[in-house]
């Protein structure tokens, strides 16, 4: 079959003219990764993406929940979007939003329970992290769900990519592993090698956020004065 | 415009939905966290007592069990310090039994190598829980493990990474003649604060958490004393 002709054919499944990764999609997708990654240009979850950093595999649980909070919150408060009271919605966007987490947070406690001890109360205060909210607000409230499911996705890991960005960072130089494996030689501690101990604390995490947004406009030449 | 009555209908339904989910999840996932916190409890008494986490590694699952099998042994005291035979640490109930103890001690070769007392307190926000480990002599601090809190991460909440309860190791909990002191966080760093010939006794503070420090120096103050009555006749015995 030519793709002319899966094309024609997911037309006709899906009734509405679009199709299902068209050019529009592709961008509410990807534009998050890039050109409008909500921490590195709309400077949004912050908190978080400080605190959990120190190594990869406290960013990594950290950024999958929060891609799986904020794609299901999207596409449920897109679904509800002509039923909810626009009276209520901010407080009706808050409680899908903290259900997710809550139950995020009950699943890591039973099976992944010492990553869950280490990211503490940040797994929790994903609720308040702005990027859910503003999602919910700005996108999936006007939105079917089908893009509402890729603009949570897409958003979730412009948050993710960013993180294991700064956690790869954070690691190799703080502590000299990358996911809990060597990676500096002894050798290069014998010769008078040490590890940044600032990586580990929270400036660290500032000094490469600001260099990775530093990068980013330079390569983009997107600046807002 | 909605009219208030569906407004209310909405919310209504959104917050049943809600706890329904919240409830299932909670009650599906309670036997598996329940296990996870036993073996997190067993992980800290054989931390406190240093047994099988030299290189700080990470034990398993089974690993954790087998050695809390071997090494670890327990039984139950009263406060003024009589032993008691009919009950097993397991089966006390903290509301009912206010006047019995649990005491953990580990043995090797029919040795005992270390005692260990649950110890739990206020921090600034939070009850923290833990475990102290004495050795055999009863008055060297052998270590102590925290395993549960809710301080402040990066704060109060440093208390459970290793620098900080490294420093308690090999401290004394007792006075050259024999009086119970306790180990004391101060505000600080001990070699500046505290006279040579006392630092024994203190252990570094963490900066930034200075009532967090307080709450542990009150609370592990106050549950060795509970427990002195019983390591005083231990002490006595070994001396005769």
């Amino acid at each position: 079959m030519s793709d002319a002709n899966i094309a024609a054919e997911n037309q006709l499944q899906m009734k509405p003219k679009e199709k299902l990764l068209s050019k529009k999609n592709k961008r509410i997708l990807a534009d998050p990764l890039s050109d409008n990654n909500p921490i590195t240009l709309q400077i949004l979850g912050i908190c978080s993406a400080l605190a959990v950093t120190v190594q990869v595999p406290t960013a990594l649980v950290m950024s999958a929940a929060v891609v799986f909070v904020l794609t299901i919150s999207n596409v449920s408060i897109s679904l509800l979007r002509n039923k909810i009271p626009s009276k209520i919605r901010i407080i009706v966007e808050l409680a899908v939003v903290a259900t997710l987490v809550i139950v995020v947070d009950q699943i890591l406690k039973a099976y992944l329970f010492d990553i869950s001890k280490k990211l503490s109360v940040f797994v929790g205060l994903i609720i308040t992290n702005c990027i859910l909210l503003g999602r919910a607000e700005a996108f999936a409230l006007q939105n079917k769900p089908w893009p509402s499911f890729l603009d949570g996705l897409g958003n979730g890991l412009g948050y993710a990519m960013i993180l294991l960005i700064i956690s790869t960072g954070r690691e190799i130089l703080g502590s000299g592993t990358w996911f809990g494996l060597h990676l500096i030689p002894q050798s290069f501690y014998s010769a008078g090698y040490e590890n940044m101990g600032l990586m580990v604390l929270s400036p660290g995490a500032f000094i490469l956020l600001g260099l990775i947004i530093w990068g980013q406009r330079m390569i983009s030449k997107k600046f807002e004065e | 415009m909605h009219k208030n009555s569906y407004v209310f209908f909405f919310a209504a339904v959104v917050t049943v939905t809600c706890s329904l989910l919240l409830a299932a999840a909670a009650n599906l996932l309670r036997d598996r966290q329940q296990e996870n916190i036993t073996l997190d409890i067993q992980k800290n008494i054989l931390a406190s007592a240093g047994i099988g986490s030299e290189n700080g590694q990470q034990l398993e699952r089974k690993e954790i069990l087998d050695l809390y099998e071997k090494y670890i042994r327990s039984k139950v005291i009263t406060r003024s310090g009589e032993e008691v035979s009919d009950k097993t640490v397991e089966q006390l109930d903290p509301k009912k039994d206010t006047n019995l103890l649990p005491l953990y001690y580990a043995e090797d070769d029919g040795q005992i190598t270390a005692y260990i007392i649950p110890i739990s307190g206020k921090g600034l926000w939070s009850t923290i829980y833990g475990y102290l480990a004495l050795a055999s002599d009863l008055n060297t601090v052998k270590g102590i493990t925290f395993y549960k809190h809710g301080e402040t991460p990066g704060l109060g909440g440093e208390i459970v990474k290793q620098w900080f309860t490294d420093n308690f190791k090999g401290k004394k909990i007792l006075s050259p003649d024999g009086k119970l002191v306790s180990i004391t966080v101060v505000k600080g760093k001990v070699q500046e604060k505290i006279a040579p010939d006392e630092a024994y006794h203190y252990v570094d503070g963490i900066s930034g958490s200075t009532l967090t420090g307080r709450g542990l120096n009150k609370f592990l103050k106050q549950d060795l004393e509970t427990y002195e009555p019983y390591f005083e006749k231990l002490r006595d015995q070994k001396t005769e």
